[in-house]
């Protein structure tokens, strides 16, 4: 399998993205801002769509349109603070709709799209890896570098503004970020299934984590395991990648329910044994 | 040091005013405390003050340097935010740690000193027996007891702290406003505080400031500067 030159692409691409979109996953999951991968995904889907309309790189165009929605998401959060799912529902209506319109008008480009919007491995190119390995480079920087204020941020914003933090503009770097996790790893695991990388593992670990590094290190480890058996399912099994990876992390996700609720049981029996156990004691000991 | 000046301040939600004309000042090295029903907008004044929200009209000046250009180092405590998500994968020990950032920056290490620090700060709220546990096991009134460890772990020299004593039992509570005059009084800080429990806090303030209904002319604010003996006095 990966004596293939696109499986070994895939791989680096799945690697990169399984290291970062979780530790994204759990600043957006914190944030309660689930959907706004999924929201972005389709954002640049249109971007996509329009760069091939317009004859430009798709992939750069996706790319680009992914972030400026991302930045306007965050300006309209702003404006509905009461209802913080209102901008996030308009922007994924309008990312759609716009995609629909432009490859309507562009109908030789269809097929092309499917393996947008269910992921393909062979749709990763050299352009996209570059892009893939470029943004997980910004991840790194941006989450080892910024620790410290996104831990304050994520706790709580108000305080962190009062304390002297700079929120404004880490929430401008922080939805840019965003839109260029989504574009860069649409091409692997598809528009319709992008948010599942980013939320499946973070949900796991936020169910798991006793702490804050804990939780970051839990999501990489579920994200990568989940991108690499499913891009090995996904080749032997012929079926796509993005759905066969979410699939997996979906398995991974009902495992920890029922580890986490078994592990609850143990517990709650060891206590009453203890329980009887003493009193037993006490009985014998009047 | 005049600390904060609101002029004429209106600001509301929506079309609704719930502030009107507010003007205050706040002066350094005192413990204020503000009161007033549900609804008098008190967590609303603490948010114009600190610039969290912007006034309809009027000026608010909260002063944020000092002459020598230093910072001023202010630590909140918003209501509620004991509430926070219960999932939030946080020790109690590393959520008062985090208070130290503002002053470590991106890169410098905690020393042995910071390290003291929050555990001090852990200790004066009595929550240092619990570090090690996950922040979204813990009671309404230990949360609140770790919100405002984390506070005293920036060594702020502006506290504000809104209705900090929520789910707190008395002895917490008496702690707690022990804990803050010292704050204020040995350590030369400035602490304002929302609080719905004057009789008890009374005798600790150095201002009170009360938002109080009169008749349908919208809310009012009064200020008395007392000391325990003249608490309770008209403005």
């Amino acid at each position: 399998m990966l004596g293939y030159e696109f499986m070994q692409r895939a791989f680096w691409a799945g690697g990169l993205i399984g290291v970062i979109g979780p530790v994204l996953g759990v600043f957006l999951m914190l944030r309660r801002q689930v959907l706004m991968a999924d929201t972005l995904s389709h954002v640049s889907l249109a971007g996509v769509a329009l760069g091939s309309f317009l004859k430009l790189n798709p992939a750069l165009s996706g790319f680009a349109m992914a972030i400026v929605g991302a930045l306007v998401i965050e300006q309209l959060r702003r404006v509905y603070r009461t209802y913080t799912e209102v901008p996030v529902a308009i922007i994924m209506t309008s990312g759609l709709a716009l995609s629909v319109v432009l490859m309507s008008l562009n109908p030789n480009l269809s097929k092309s799209f499917s393996s947008y919007l269910f992921g393909s491995i062979v749709a990763v190119s050299d352009t996209q890896l570059r892009l893939i390995a470029v943004v997980a480079a910004v991840g790194i920087i941006f989450f080892v570098g910024l620790r410290r204020p996104l831990y304050n941020f994520a706790f709580d914003e108000e305080t962190a503004a009062v304390s002297g933090m700079r929120v404004s503009l880490l929430s401008f770097l922080f939805a840019v970020f965003t839109g260029m996790m989504v574009a860069a790893a649409m091409p692997v695991v598809g528009v319709l299934l992008v948010s599942a990388l980013i939320v499946l593992p973070a949900s796991i670990a936020l169910r798991m984590a006793t702490g804050f590094l804990a939780a970051m290190g839990i999501a990489v480890v579920v994200g990568l395991s989940g991108v690499f058996s499913g891009l090995a399912a996904s080749y032997y099994l012929n079926t796509p990648p993005g759905g066969t990876i979410a699939l997996i992390l979906l398995g991974f996700l009902i495992m920890a329910v029922i580890f986490q609720k078994l592990l609850r049981l143990q517990n709650r029996r060891l206590i009453q044994k203890i329980n009887r156990n003493r009193s037993h004691k006490n009985y014998e000991e009047i | 040091m005049l600390l904060s000046s609101m002029r004429d301040v209106m600001f509301g939600y929506g079309d609704q005013a719930v502030v009107e004309n507010l003007s205050l000042d706040i002066h350094s090295g005192q413990f204020v405390g503000i009161s007033g029903p549900n609804g008098a907008a008190k967590s609303t004044l603490l948010k114009l003050m600190l610039g969290l929200i912007k006034p309809w009209s009027g000026s608010n000046v909260f002063k944020r340097v000092l002459e020598d250009g230093s910072r001023i180092s202010v630590g909140y405590v918003p209501q509620q935010v004991a509430s926070f998500n219960a999932g939030f994968p946080s020790k109690v020990i590393e959520l008062v740690r985090s208070g130290r950032y503002g002053r470590l920056g991106l890169f410098k290490r905690f020393t042995s000193a910071d390290h003291e620090i929050v555990e001090r700060s852990l200790k004066e709220v009595g929550m240092w027996e619990y570090r090690h546990r996950r922040i979204g096991e813990l009671s309404g009134g230990q949360k609140q007891r770790i919100c405002v460890a984390r506070a005293l772990a920036q060594e702020p020299q502006v506290l504000i702290l809104d209705e900090p004593t929520t789910g707190m039992d008395v002895a917490s509570r008496t702690d707690l406003y022990r804990l803050l005059n010292d704050y204020v009084k040995y350590k030369g800080n400035t602490v304002i505080m929302v609080t719905h429990s004057l009789d008890e806090i009374g005798p600790y303030l150095d201002q009170v400031v009360r938002l109080e209904r009169k008749g349908n002319e919208g809310w009012r604010c009064s200020v008395t500067n007392s000391c325990s003996a003249r608490f309770g006095q008209e403005a």
